[in-house]
């Protein structure tokens, strides 16, 4: 009886675990090939449509999705026109109000720039291209120091409605984001449009349309004009009057929809057509689209695909296993090692490029130890930021990235006007040598537990900390402290979970007071060294910002005269070429000591983070997104096409 | 005599006076104990979500050029307000008119968020719920009519096996297994990976199956242990062996007998997983993309929704203190020896 009974729960467990281990199967299979049926959701199948909530159709003259498109350049690949591109993706934005405060989300610029498209575009390169404008227009500098641009709109530029699109949209939109209803109690203008940050339009004293020209007067010239006026609106669906049409815009921007219940028309290769909240939304083709200016679009001509379907699908596994079921034909994810069982089948392509957020260390100048610039350069000479690389992006990025890691804070590594200021001093390649070397001149020596002490300061122990729960972040502090510890500094990773490290750490009021004060107030101890990534862009303004003296965005305690006037002067500075030169200059004030043997080497830039990419093989030609500053997947949508 | 089962619930061997006017009296000190509590509980978490999320955090690296927005939320949330004295802030625009308030991460009023995620949430729920239910009833009559035999053994161990397995582990074996897989191995594709797509009833069922398959064995592995247990000490009672020995047939004794007694451990494990259910699962929801309430959750705690937050534990309160409440009463109905004291 008992052997029965044991012989019963033998079985019985075998049959359990085979179902597991079944159930657990071999990728391997993944890398069998499917039949055409994998491309569901390609053929003839128009974004579906919703229940009511979704914002009211066009007004009959959106584009049927029925006709070729038109002329390209020759360039693309042999493919089928039609069909709908469905991107799965984790994140939704709340609204479609980008500039709403509260909706700041990285999706929503990347919906809203296959739909809206404004004076200037970002390339691959991360930088400006006239997107709506027919070349990069002039600046005169006036005799009162204002500096006027003039613009000359494209040819032929349409709504997607089949409006004219024209320079009177331009100054419309301004005046729309401008206008005000009387002032506030600081006695600042009360804006009724929606906007974080008016930097670059507050300054402009003049704007006006000519026929297809447009001239805009800056009090002064600002070095980001090229930013501003990104999106442009349709002036003919909204109130004449700006401050009536910018509370209209508030409102219809959040579902994309008019005061009339229509659509808001599009200057973009895709038009707003559905969006059922939490599950999807979707766009169709502008057959209006005069066509992309973008240095890197391969076609011209309005898209390819009938639509785009975003489907909001927030677990990475999940996603991968749309894409493997044919639910989807292109996922943009984190983190990348998801990637790896799709690159190595034939069904697939991985695809990555330089992204445009870069991570850095920022130290504390108030720190006993860092305040000692040897204790910096020790830091800086002991990184290798190769191996962290190498450990976290080389299985996948290729050559998208720099081996060596990141060497500069004004600038990322696929910008022309990038330099490498880390590497140049040395910095970064794990030299154990020279940072022993910088910390002995500094005074410190090795302890018996090979960690060194300084006679007055004591050990070298270092806090670094950031926000908690990034995984890959964490593997580089990790990476990191083991390089650190090599060179007998103490490093302790001190993260806090939640979205409170940065209010609470090295920007809260005691850390800030600290900074702001050169440590005379406030609470120099709260913090050590900070790790967090940045957004970089064609435009280095908030970095700058950050670096100056005594201002609440710069925790780190940094202050010289020289690099004040020196960042005037390149924010003055109307040349590009200049300019660019300029802030590489300033940049070595930042990150390393060569300008400022005190209190220069402040910031260790680390890696450039890259983007990374998976389409089915469906995509005969694949629009890889230069994954710029607000650029994402949909950047050149007009590119995607489905293989024959 | 009397043995004390809950705080409130007394077994009373010797009475039957149950009527409708002392239920309804329990019912309403139920609620009424309730309502403080969720008070409380929601004042708890106020603080907890307002210690720890910061709406303004993405703010912090662009100021002071983006000040308005910064001072936007801040008075928005009062922000400024000392941290133990907003929930009176978030309790006051409650009754005044606001309402719920407005959902920051998903862009919609909040009781409009709570209505058409809860019914998304509900139509996965209610099929999980019922096909878990009957089939954990079924199990645990069978393991228990069958002790020590072979199908004994294999659904125990599968029961431990769906103790022991992560949810997000179960849920993404089934999305490969009968989302991916079955395509790729037979060239069928019965399921969608996840997803709500609405287009009409079977593609709508194609949709529900792996996310309420998945629900329903997790609540499968543990009611049928329960159930199990339940049944056979049921069995081994001795109005069972009266039963038998009058003649009855056994599957009068089991499915008329035993069964009302052996249910109610389950129907506590029912209430309380149903009502856990219709709160929605953050893994499950995730995983397969469904549009639910668990989903929302994590949403809105990531996005800082204070207001949707707020709402999601309120609503996950109430339902719990309802379903107690309802398996309270049903105790009543499975055992009339069973009173509300």
């Amino acid at each position: 009886m008992n052997t029965t009974r044991r012989s019963h729960k033998l079985l019985a467990m075998t049959a359990a675990s085979a179902l597991v281990f079944a159930a657990c199967g071999s990728d391997d299979d993944a890398s069998t090939t499917t039949d055409g049926e994998a491309s569901t959701g390609t053929d003839a199948e128009a974004p579906v449509e919703t229940d009511g909530e979704a914002p009211a159709e066009t007004d009959g003259e959106a584009p049927a999705e029925t006709d070729a498109p038109a002329e390209t350049d020759g360039e693309a690949a042999a493919g089928s026109d039609g069909g709908t591109l469905i991107w799965a993706h984790e994140q939704e934005p709340g609204d479609l109000h980008l500039d709403d405060p509260e909706n700041n989300l990285s999706i929503t610029s990347w919906i809203r720039s296959a739909m809206i498209e404004g004076l200037f575009g970002i390339s691959g390169a991360t930088e400006y291209y006239p997107e709506l404008l027919a070349d990069d227009g002039e600046l005169t500098t006036n005799d009162d120091g204002s500096v006027t641009g003039t613009f000359t709109m494209r040819d032929g530029l349409l709504w997607s409605d089949g409006d004219d699109l024209t320079a009177d949209d331009v100054v419309w939109t301004y005046n729309t984001i401008m206008a005000a209803d009387g002032e506030t109690e600081d006695g600042d203008p009360n804006y009724i449009y929606l906007l974080g940050d008016r930097t670059g339009l507050d300054t402009i004293t003049d704007i006006s349309a000519d026929g297809n020209t447009i001239s805009i007067t800056w009090s002064s010239f600002f070095a980001g004009y090229k930013g501003v006026l990104n999106e442009v609106y349709p002036m003919h669906q909204f109130n004449a009057d700006p401050a009536a049409a910018a509370a209209e815009l508030n409102d219809g921007l959040r579902e994309w929809t008019a005061p009339d219940g229509s659509t808001i028309a599009s200057s973009g290769p895709m038009i707003f057509d559905s969006w059922e909240k939490g599950v999807q939304m979707n766009l169709v083709r502008n057959d209006a689209y005069s066509g992309s200016n973008s240095p890197d679009a391969k076609n011209n001509g309005v898209a390819f695909v009938d639509g785009v379907q975003i489907n909001f699908v927030t677990d990475t596994d999940a996603q991968i296993n749309a894409l493997q079921a044919g639910e989807a034909q292109i996922v943009m994810t984190q983190p990348q090692l998801a990637f790896e069982d799709l690159a190595s089948s034939d069904d697939f392509t991985v695809a990555s490029s330089a992204g445009p957020v870069f991570e850095h260390w920022g130290l504390n100048l108030n720190n006993v130890h860092l305040a000692k610039p040897g204790v910096r350069e020790g830091l800086a000479f002991a990184m290798d930021k190769t191996e962290v690389m190498a450990g976290l992006y080389t299985p996948l990025f290729g050559d998208s990235l720099p081996a060596e890691g990141l060497g500069n804070t004004m600038w990322l590594s696929n910008q022309s006007t990038y330099e490498n200021h880390s590497g140049d001093a040395g910095y970064g390649a794990g030299d154990i040598a020279s940072a022993q070397a910088a910390l002995e001149g500094a005074g410190y020596n090795l302890n018996g537990d090979n960690v060194y002490e300084h006679p007055e300061d004591g050990v070298l122990t270092l806090r670094v900390g950031t926000t908690g729960g990034n995984r890959l972040r964490e593997i580089q502090q990790e990476l990191i402290q083991a390089q650190m510890s090599d060179a007998g500094i103490d490093i302790v990773i001190d993260n806090v979970e939640g979205g409170a490290y940065f209010s609470e750490v090295p920007f809260s009021a005691d850390a800030i007071a600290c900074a702001t004060s050169g440590g005379a107030e406030g609470n120099c101890d709260i913090w050590d060294i900070t790790q967090f990534a940045w957004v970089g862009g064609p435009w280095p303004g908030g970095q700058v910002a950050s670096y100056r003296a005594g201002g609440p965005n710069n925790p780190y305690g940094f202050a010289n005269d020289a690099f004040e006037v020196k960042a005037d002067e390149c924010d003055a500075t109307v040349d590009d070429a200049e300019r660019a030169a300029c802030y590489n200059e300033i940049d070595r004030y930042v990150t390393t000591l060569e300008l400022d043997a005190e209190n220069g080497l402040f910031m260790l830039p680390l890696t450039q983070k890259p983007s990374f990419y998976g389409f089915t093989s469906d995509l005969s030609q694949a629009g890889v997104a230069p994954d710029a500053q607000g650029a994402g997947p949909l950047t050149n949508v007009a590119d995607f096409q489905f293989a024959s | 005599m009397c043995v004390t089962v809950s705080q409130n619930l007394v077994l009373v061997y010797t009475s039957t006076d149950r009527s409708v006017a002392t239920l309804f009296a329990y019912v309403t000190r139920r609620v009424l104990i309730s309502v403080p509590l969720l008070v409380i509980a929601m004042y708890l978490v106020h603080v907890g979500v307002s210690a720890t999320v910061d709406p303004r955090s993405d703010f912090y690296l662009c100021l002071p050029r983006c000040q308005e927005g910064f001072d936007s939320i801040t008075e928005t949330y009062a922000l400024d307000t000392n941290i133990f004295l907003r929930p009176f802030t978030y309790f006051a625009s409650l009754f005044s008119g606001d309402g719920l308030g407005f959902s920051s991460s998903v862009g919609e009023p909040v009781g409009e968020v709570m209505r058409t995620r809860g019914w998304n949430t509900a139509m996965v729920a209610i099929p999980a719920f019922l096909l878990g239910a009957i089939l954990s009833l079924l199990l645990s009559v069978y393991s228990a009519r069958r002790q020590y035999s072979f199908g004994d053994y294999f659904f125990t161990s599968l029961s431990f096996i769906g103790f022991a397995m992560p949810s997000f582990v179960l849920a993404l074996i089934i999305q490969v297994i009968f989302g991916v897989k079955l395509e790729e191995w037979f060239g069928i594709k019965p399921f969608n990976t996840g997803r709500k797509t609405g287009e009409n009833f079977w593609e709508l069922l194609r949709d529900i199956t792996l996310p309420a398959v998945s629900l329903a064995i997790l609540g499968i592995a543990a009611d049928s242990r329960f159930g199990r247990s339940s049944m056979l000490e049921t069995l081994n009672q001795d109005y069972i062996r009266t039963a038998r020995a009058k003649g009855l047939t056994e599957r009068t004794v089991v499915w008329k007998h035993a069964l009302r007694n052996g249910l109610i451990p389950l129907v506590t494990l029912w209430a309380l997983g149903f009502s856990a259910l219709l709160s929605g699962s953050v893994v499950t929801e995730s995983i397969f993309s469904w549009p639910g309430i668990g989903q929302t959750f994590l949403r809105a705690l990531g996005d800082s929704d204070l207001d949707l937050l707020m709402a999601i534990v309120m609503f996950t309160g109430v339902l719990t203190v309802v379903f107690n409440l309802i398996a309270d009463v049903l105790y009543g109905v499975l055992d009339p020896r069973i009173r509300l004291g």
